[in-house]
């Protein structure tokens, strides 16, 4: 585990951001956190102070909004997160590319994927896709096959049934 | 016909006809010793040990076509290939291959055949400046450079040969190693002079115009054909004169063991001695990195140039004591 | 300095440069002998010297991320081999175990053995591509002659047991396709005394070459902050001395089993992330020899059902591939076929940084550095 932890998880929770600690056995990290896309920079600045990296950004297709993921892991230890942020309702997404420079490119790669505005991003043109596929957007889903936010997270209690779930949702 | 100019018309054909076998037997050499070194058989395919290979490999060259890229300068871009070959061949002119093995005796065969070489570096910056790319551009900003660098050490270290003899004539200087090589009393001068050497035939760790992992191939990027044969001709032949001038100068030129018809039969020592150092050159090439740049330059101006100053001082001191 | 912040400006939109000044564009790529593929790098140059480097990626793309979507896990598994063709193994071994993690499958004990096993082995291939290529980038043709000459004697030992020399499709969901038998065990111990017998010959040929520790040493540097901002992985950020690897970080398979070292670097230059690799392979060697003498028998595949089952959510595998980091991030709604699948490569991070890094340097240097990155284009495309 990330020696300072303790100290991060305080940081974020200072943000007022819910920070769900995970089993990793079962989902390969360790802390899950459901942003608003306001308070990703702010996010993104603690884990730059507390030595955490960058390693991928990478979006998500579900309705209601295109979900934006974040992961960062650590030098340090054993300490991954990841951020889930809902892009805004105009389809964007600050940048974090001035703060993690990593970011750059998996923006720009997220944004001929998914269409989504990185907001102050120095250079967003794109990367993978030539100039002409620009309207292209690869990774939207279609109609029939977008799914909600809710059925693709974990059921939240262990014993709890997907049905079960789905009924409190609706 | 006079005998004179039939005698200067065999010459001709036999000089060129030596640069294009020259050209053969060195490539022969190359991709087979290269071969060797990086445990592969290499040639194999064509005749016995693919001895052929480089013969099928002219007449491939011979039959390409000759692709001038589009915004180049036709001219210059058709010329630049015979600008680098004909001086060439000119240095086998006055070369001393035995006593009596040399088409034409002159005072300042040394002068001349430095002369000759150094006509190279133009065809290079003519290439390079027709093709019309950028890599070539680059690859003959560097060859220059370099060219104009490297022949100041590599005269200054001659010099300290000539010192000694008093003449520019190759037989001469040949005449003078009578008790021993020039290479026992100049080792620092024939070491500087090699170096040199390597540096102005542009071969590995030297190669930097034709550095094909940072420039694909230099200055000669969009020959094609005979167009690039050319140039390969002349470095092959640049080779083997940079080598024979060593030969002569520091290594007794043809003399060795007296064989019968001693005259004539002395180019078997000269031809032992220069591919001996062409072997070296390739050994070399096929076992280091190559420098960079600046290194490049730091080392001429740096050390071999000072160092070379310093041997043609203490050789003018020790000639006028003794 | 004007003219450089116009220069870049203009350069957003690859117009020429302004008249005024005197630096010009160099196209480096797709088609050039160190690029390794179809990398191109636009090279803003000031004579020789690079004033702006900026890569241009996509032209191996081809949408794997996609692919997945549409696929069972057997039927995207060829796909994993095809993004690192150089060590193709540690991607099917992510790629495996993220369902088995999600799924919550048993594998065999002899079957992570054999996984250990044959992907070191494919992690000392890489090693050994890599330096013949960087070498070769630096104009040494030799190495990569002699280092092919051992890639041989493995890729011959995994193809036995694979079924193929490169793009591997042999783990499966719950172990391996294949069981191992005497003779690769055999074979296996033969490579092993020859390879650290090999070594000798690399130190004389290049580690102790004058004009490689000179053409190499403080040439590329990566500062550790500088590593972190990027999110460099891999023998990369080992060369800055940073001792991260996910083999030891967040422990996966049997890797707790077997005692090895990191081997780090200190000053972060390409002669370190040289030294760096070739040290992982000694490393290699001694988790591969202690593998095979605590193999231990059993089934090679465990039970695993027709279909698989995924519960909904998400769940993500970090391995340690030759090149750093390797992260599957799976998204799954329920079924047999992914609802997302994010794949992180290390070479994409590590590659993003030579814009930074390569400012300012010579085009040597450039293409010294860009070798120490070990980078494989078609796993940055995808």
């Amino acid at each position: 585990m990330h020696p300072d932890t303790e100290k991060l998880i305080n940081a974020l929770r200072g943000l007022s951001l819910t920070v769900e600690a995970c089993d990793y056995q079962q989902r390969g990290y360790h802390f899950a956190i459901d942003a608003e896309s306001g308070k990703l920079r702010a996010l993104a600045e603690v884990m730059l102070e507390h030595e955490m990296f960058l390693a991928f950004v990478g979006g998500l297709h579900v309705k209601p909004a295109i979900e934006i993921i974040y992961q960062f892991a650590t030098y340090a230890g054993a300490c991954r997160f990841v951020v889930r942020v809902a892009v805004a309702p105009d389809n964007s997404v600050p940048t974090i590319s001035d703060i993690f420079q990593g970011a750059n490119w998996h923006e720009r790669e997220t944004r001929d994927f998914f269409g989504v505005d990185f907001t102050g991003h120095p250079n967003l043109v794109p990367l993978i896709l030539a100039e002409e596929d620009v309207d292209l957007k690869p990774l939207l889903k279609k109609e029939e096959a977008l799914k909600d936010t809710a059925e693709v997270r974990w059921a939240a209690p262990v014993e709890a049934k997907p049905e079960v779930e789905k009924a409190e949702q609706g | 016909m006079p005998p004179e100019l039939l005698r200067m018309i065999i010459a001709a054909v036999l000089v060129v006809a030596f640069v294009f076998l020259n050209a053969m037997v060195l490539g022969y050499m190359e991709r087979k010793v290269s071969a060797h070194i990086q445990r592969r058989p290499g040639l194999m395919e064509v005749g016995p040990h693919g001895i052929l290979q480089l013969l099928v490999d002219g007449f491939k060259l011979i039959g390409k076509q000759l692709v001038v890229p589009e915004g180049a300068n036709r001219f210059l871009f058709r010329l630049a290939p015979i600008l680098s070959f004909a001086p060439c061949v000119l240095p086998f002119v006055v070369m001393p291959f035995a006593r009596k093995l040399q088409i034409v005796s002159m005072d300042i065969s040394l002068i001349f055949i430095l002369a000759m070489t150094s006509i190279n570096v133009i065809a290079i910056l003519v290439a390079g400046w027709a093709s019309n790319n950028k890599y070539s551009l680059f690859g003959t900003f560097r060859s220059v450079a370099q060219a104009v660098s490297y022949e100041i050490p590599m005269l200054l270290s001659l010099l300290s040969v000539i010192l000694m003899t008093s003449t520019f004539s190759l037989q001469g200087i040949i005449a003078a190693q009578k008790y021993y090589w020039f290479i026992l009393v100049q080792p620092l001068a024939f070491i500087i002079y090699f170096i040199s050497g390597l540096a102005e035939t542009n071969r590995a760790p030297f190669d930097m115009p034709e550095a094909e992992s940072e420039l694909t191939a230099g200055f000669h990027t969009e020959y094609s054909g005979m167009g690039f044969s050319f140039f390969f001709l002349a470095e092959y032949a640049n080779m083997f004169t940079v080598c024979s001038i060593a030969t002569v100068l520091f290594l007794g030129g043809w003399k060795g063991i007296p064989l019968p018809l001693g005259d004539y039969t002395g180019i078997f020592w000269f031809m032992l001695k220069v591919y001996g150092l062409l072997f070296v050159m390739i050994w070399v090439r096929w076992t280091y990195p190559r420098v960079r740049f600046d290194q490049l330059m730091t080392f001429c101006w740096k050390y071999l140039i000072p160092f070379a100053l310093a041997n043609l001082l203490i050789t003018a001191v020790l000639v006028k004591l003794i | 300095m004007e003219i450089l912040a116009e220069n870049r400006a203009v350069h957003a939109d690859l117009e020429p440069a302004a008249p005024c000044s005197n630096h010009y564009y160099l196209n480096m790529g797709p088609q050039h002998p160190s690029t390794h593929g179809v990398l191109r790098v636009l090279l803003e140059m000031d004579g020789e010297y690079v004033v702006d480097p900026q890569p241009v990626l996509g032209y191996g793309h081809r949408m794997h991320e996609k692919m997945a979507e549409h696929k069972d896990w057997m039927a995207f598994m060829p796909n994993t081999g095809r993004m690192d063709y150089a060590a193709a193994l540690p991607y099917n071994h992510g790629y495996v175990a993220l369902f088995e993690r999600l799924c919550g499958i048993e594998v065999p004990a002899r079957a992570e053995y054999i996984r250990v096993i044959t992907s070191e082995l494919n992690r000392i291939v890489s090693h050994h591509l890599w330096i013949g290529a960087m070498l070769l980038d630096m104009g040494a043709f030799t190495p990569i002659l002699y280092t092919f000459d051992d890639r041989e004697q493995v890729l011959d030992i995994l193809e036995d047991v694979t079924g193929s020399r490169l793009t591997y499709c042999y783990f499966r969901v719950g172990g391996v396709c294949k069981d191992i038998d005497d003779r690769f065990v055999e074979k296996t111990r033969a490579f092993i005394k020859r390879q650290r017998e090999r070594f000798d010959i690399y130190n004389k040929l290049v580690t102790g070459n004058i004009i490689f520790i000179k053409r190499t040493e403080g040439v590329g540097i990566i500062s550790p902050e500088m590593a972190r901002r990027y999110g460099v992985t891999g023998p990369v950020v080992r060369g800055s001395g940073i001792a991260y690897d996910v083999r030891k970080n967040e422990p996966y398979s049997v890797y707790p089993n077997f005692d090895f070292d990191i081997p780090v670097g200190r000053n972060g230059d390409s002669y370190d992330r040289y030294m760096v690799r070739l040290l992982e392979m000694e490393q290699s060697l001694r988790i591969i020899e202690q593998a095979l003498d605590q193999l231990p028998d059993g089934p090679f595949l465990g039970k695993v059902p027709k279909k698989l089952k995924m519960p909904t959510g998400d769940c993500s595998f970090a391995v340690e591939a030759a090149r750093g980091e390797l992260t599957y991030y799976l998204v799954s709604g329920g079924g047999d076929i992914p609802y997302r699948l994010k794949i992180r490569v290390p070479s994409y991070s590590n590659l993003s940084v030579l814009p930074e890094l390569c400012q300012g340097m010579l085009l040597s240097d450039l293409v010294a550095a860009m070798g120490s990155m070990d980078l494989v284009i078609p796993e940055i495309d995808r």
